[in-house]
């Protein structure tokens, strides 16, 4: 458990691009293959407890950005699928903007810094 | 109710959904474990560390969802509620005429729900029937004799019960107690067994409490009367009271909200029917209503043939011999027929339902007129607000939400309108209520009834789609960049759908000032009939006697307040007369005319009453010929008689000298006629006067009550009644009733026109005002909308007269729509309320082109502000704006 405490946390917001940004890649999804696949690209690196997934989900159906519906899963099980929507790329565009601005900037402070 | 279950349902079913969800994921990460080689119980619980509290999750899951929609709703409503109060002027134009729309419905219905549809709180109220008797003369009551017959029959009904009306008695709470007045119905013992009402105290009357006449001294309390009167004191059982100077044992109170089963009035307390004093035995005294639980198996049709049959067999054995044929062939016409009595019995819904049915149906006009109103002030500030809205999209809001937001907005402007509307509802019921005669009693008496407010609410809800669905769905109709491009932030012109709805007002208005106008004629035409006296200061009212004065003669009472009554300072002439001069009753006898060809071969039948020295000159009745009675026409004198033009016209045509003609009533002596005076409708405005005969009160040999005694003053009532009470006494009886001028009788017994003409001639202006409201402001904002064109053309050298047409012509198209199809919605409505018209054509031109007229006047007057402005327009600057 201790070592998972030195894995970096989430923070707020970012989870609802990672989800809308492997939506967009991967096509529609169930909550675990998601969640592994988050994992899978985050390499390790991240602390997720999976459930907190399903709060997230939740948030960009509400928003409207995110559509679900019943399917079957590979083995064959019900499961619900998640899919991205014209208006989740859209957000995903402009909050991956934000992102890559606020990333430039704090990076900007973050190499300042050692030089002072 | 049904909607929190539903969405109690929903949120049951949003939970399975996701503990299925958890279940799969959790099931995936356990397979995924086990296939690492863990053994089951490590892999589950690797898989639920992996997951996360499963619990913590399902809560925050359930949690958000309620949030998310809360808050979006909170949101909804705030920015809704900010946008209201930055422009009043609007939201003021919308609430108003939505509140006076939904007022005058929650009042019309709150009146309609009472006389019409609300069930009595008895035991399966959808069995009971009211055996109502019609054909013949009598309305709705029935014998002792037919009432036994019918309860014989076990195999129509299971239990039939028989009631007098509801009568206000004198009533003492205590033998020893002050005497007050309260509301007495005598009922058949099974009363109460059969309605299934129950005893909120003590017992109630049993099947056999009614079979000895006089014998049966007790009384069954309502429990408003026990609580009121007795504070709800429980040693009131036992005790003694006094109804009507009889002492009375009281055994029970009935159970709470059971008031009896006649709308209009309240029972305060109730006698074993043989209490009542009438000839039980007689078959042609007609005094009790029946009311019977009839057996659900058999069909209603069924039931009304077989009580044909029983009505036959009643009156084929039950009239007198003594009958003549012509008089046996109208009792046999009798009938009784089968009503519903689930909503209780009422004499007031004869007379009252068509108008209420009128009222209900214009004030739903004016509610959709209102609504109208409403969906265009919505539709032109969605026109207004293209911008914001194709900002709004653009910045990512989904259609979805911003129609629900403006939606929330109609909900919003409905509730004001609901809360508003409610208080008028109050207060209008309170309204109409007091245009009912007094003794007609109040239909809201039972108080007031969940079911209005659910009404209320459900009209509010249903006016707020109605006019909130289509602005909503067409203001949010906007391609964001073509809206955010376009500068005035509004289309030119002005959409189909505005000018529609502003001839759909006229159209409305149109019906409803045509009701109004009919309606209006109508009373002025019933107001225009000559009856024959002064309605104005004569003031009536009647007087009971004590029980002990019973085969008294009351004439020497009479006689005497009528003389100290003269002595009063403000009353200029006294006098008494049976019966009196406007629907006081009616009395008849059978007359011979000498030389009078009518009755050369038998004798005729005549209206009569019996009236007091100064009795005309009192109720200010012209005299054609001839002398009214004096205080000498008494018993020792000549007999005497005063015959009306009617009278004259109908047994003496052509004489010019009636008073030489004496005419005789069945055996006595003949009376010279003295006197011919104008006719007197007695019988209500609406019927002919018939021929009457006067004969003087002091040639009666015995008077026995029910006199209408008549002053002729110029003081208001209020301030007679210490002195006439006082007076009363005197003579032995502190009793007055039906106390008013004979202008109040009058106008209680055209209570309906009245209240028809004075409730259509509200909502006609207030339609009026609507209709010129919405005719303003759509032909303001297009005229607005055509600035530069009439600058261009102004600038060419357009004459103002000319621009002034070209906006006035505009108007007058929508006017001249609305009008037509107003037109024809109005002659159907004019020909379905026929009926409640007097002295009018239902197609009453005066109404109908006064009606068009109007309206041509409110459109140009509503265009000519707009029309003057567009006309004084200065061009260059016109131009410029472009």
């Amino acid at each position: 458990m201790s070592t998972e405490d030195s894995k970096p946390g989430i923070l707020q917001g970012t989870l609802d691009l990672m989800v809308l940004r492997t939506l967009a890649t991967m096509g529609p999804q169930h909550g675990f293959g998601l969640a592994k696949r988050i994992q899978q690209i985050s390499d390790g690196a991240l602390a997720l407890n999976q459930g907190t997934l399903y709060p997230a989900l939740l948030r960009l159906d509400q928003r409207r950005w995110v559509k679900s519906k019943w399917g079957a899963s590979e083995a064959g099980r019900r499961a619900r699928f998640y899919e991205i929507t014209a208006a989740g790329r859209r957000a995903m565009e402009r909050e991956s903007e934000d992102w890559a601005r606020t990333v430039a900037l704090m990076d900007r402070f973050v190499r300042l810094a050692p030089e002072e | 109710m049904w909607r929190r279950f539903r969405a109690m349902l929903r949120r049951a079913r949003l939970d399975r959904e996701f503990a299925e969800e958890v279940d799969f994921h959790l099931a995936m990460l356990e397979a995924e474990f086990r296939q690492r080689g863990m053994s089951a119980r490590e892999a589950r619980a690797a898989a639920r560390r992996e997951f996360g509290g499963v619990a913590r999750i399902q809560e925050i899951h359930r949690e958000r969802r309620g949030i998310a929609w809360l808050e979006s709703c909170a949101r909804d409503v705030r920015y809704a509620l900010r946008g209201l109060r930055r422009s009043p002027g609007f939201t003021a134009a919308a609430v108003l005429p939505l509140a006076l729309g939904i007022g005058a419905n929650t009042a019309i219905f709150s009146l309609f729900h009472a006389l019409l549809m609300r069930l009595l709180p008895v035991a399966r109220p959808e069995e009971l029937v009211n055996l109502y008797q019609t054909g013949g003369w009598i309305r709705g009551h029935s014998s002792y004799p037919l009432y036994q017959d019918i309860a014989a029959r076990t195999d129509l009904f299971n239990g039939a019960v028989a009631r007098t009306g509801v009568e206000k008695v004198r009533f003492r709470e205590r033998p020893e107690a002050r005497e007050n007045f309260a509301m007495r119905e005598f009922v058949s013992g099974n009363y109460f067994q059969v309605l299934g009402v129950r005893p909120a105290l003590g017992r109630l009357f049993t099947a056999d409490e009614d079979q000895v006449l006089g014998g049966h001294p007790l009384a069954v309390l309502s429990y408003d009367c026990w609580r009121n009167r007795y504070g709800g004191d429980p040693a009131e059982l036992g005790a003694t009271i006094v109804v009507d100077e009889k002492p009375l044992t009281v055994i029970g109170v009935a159970a709470p909200g059971f008031h009896g089963i006649q709308v209009e009035r309240s029972t305060d307390v109730w006698e074993p029917v043989t209490m009542a004093e009438m000839p039980f035995q007689s078959p042609t005294t007609w005094w009790l209503q029946i009311v019977a639980r009839a057996r659900p198996e058999i069909p209603r049709k069924q039931l009304q043939a077989a009580v044909n049959v029983l009505m036959e067999q009643h009156l084929a054995s039950n009239l007198p011999a003594s009958f003549k044929a012509a008089f046996r062939k109208r009792v046999m016409e009798q009938r009784l027929e089968v009503r519903d009595a689930g909503i209780g019995v009422s004499m007031l819904r004869e007379a009252f339902a068509k108008p209420l049915r009128v009222l209900m149906a214009a004030v739903g006009l004016v509610l959709l007129m209102a609504c109208a109103n409403v969906a265009n002030l919505l539709l032109a500030r969605g026109a207004a607000r293209r911008k914001e809205i194709a900002m709004r999209f653009s910045l990512g809001a989904s259609r979805a939400r911003l129609v629900r937001q403006a939606l929330t907005e109609s909900f919003l402007l409905a509730a004001a309108g609901a809360a508003l509307g409610t208080a008028l509802g109050f207060w209008g019921t309170q309204a109409i209520v007091r245009f009912l005669p007094a003794q007609a009693g109040d239909p809201l008496s039972a108080g007031p009834d969940p079911a209005v407010l659910t009404f209320t609410l459900a009209i509010s809800a249903l006016s707020a789609l109605l006019f909130g669905l289509v602005p909503a769905l067409r203001s949010t109709a906007v391609d964001p960049a073509a809206g955010l491009r376009s500068e005035s932030g509004g289309t030119a012109g002005i959409s189909v759908l505005r000018r529609a709805l502003v001839s759909a007002q006229v159209a409305f208005s149109v019906v409803l000032v045509a009701m109004a106008g009919l309606f209006a004629h109508s009373l002025f035409e019933l107001r225009s009939v000559d009856l024959g006296f002064h309605d104005q200061n004569v003031v009536a009212f009647g007087l009971d006697f004590p029980r002990a004065w019973r085969g008294r003669d009351f004439r020497p009472a009479y006689k005497t307040l009528a003389e100290r009554l003269r002595n009063v300072p403000g009353i200029s002439s006294v006098s008494y007369g049976f019966p009196g001069p406007f629907l006081m009753g009616r009395a008849s006898a059978t007359l011979r005319v000498a030389g009078s060809e009518r009755t050369a071969a038998g004798p005729a039948n005549v209206a009569t009453a019996e009236v007091a020295p100064g009795y005309f000159a009192t109720i200010g009745t012209p005299l054609v010929m001839g002398r009214e009675f004096d205080q000498h026409d008494t018993t020792g004198a000549p007999k005497v008689a005063v015959v009306n033009e009617a009278f004259v016209r109908a047994f003496l045509p052509g004489d010019r000298h009636p008073e030489r003609h004496a005419l005789s009533f069945k055996d006595g002596e003949p009376a010279w006629i003295v006197g011919v005076v104008r006719d007197v409708r007695q019988k209500g405005i609406q019927e002919a006067p018939e021929p009457a005969v006067y004969i003087p009160m002091g040639q009666q040999d015995l008077v026995r009550g029910g006199a209408t005694m008549l002053l002729r003053t110029q003081l208001p009532v209020a301030s007679l009644l210490p002195t006439l009470y006082r007076e009363a006494a005197k003579v032995g009886t502190g009793w007055i009733r039906n106390l008013g001028t004979l202008r109040d009788h009058i106008d209680d017994s055209i209570f309906e026109q009245r209240l028809l003409a004075a409730i259509g001639g509200f909502f006609g202006v207030l339609a009026l005002v609507l209709a010129a409201v919405g005719l303003y402001g759509v032909v303001a904002y297009s005229t607005a909308a055509r600035t530069g064109e009439i600058g261009i053309r102004i600038a060419l050298g357009a004459q103002r007269g000319g621009v002034v047409w070209l906006i006035l012509r505009d108007a007058l198209a929508l006017v001249a729509a609305g009008l037509a199809i107003g037109l024809g919605g109005a002659i159907a409505a004019a020909r379905a309320v026929g009926t409640l018209l007097f002295g009018i054509n239902p197609l009453d031109p005066a109404a109908f082109i006064t009606t068009a007229l109007v309206l041509a006047a409110v459109g140009i007057g509503a265009a000519l502000v707009p029309a003057r402005r567009a006309a004084g327009l200065d061009p260059m600057r016109a131009l410029r704006q472009e």
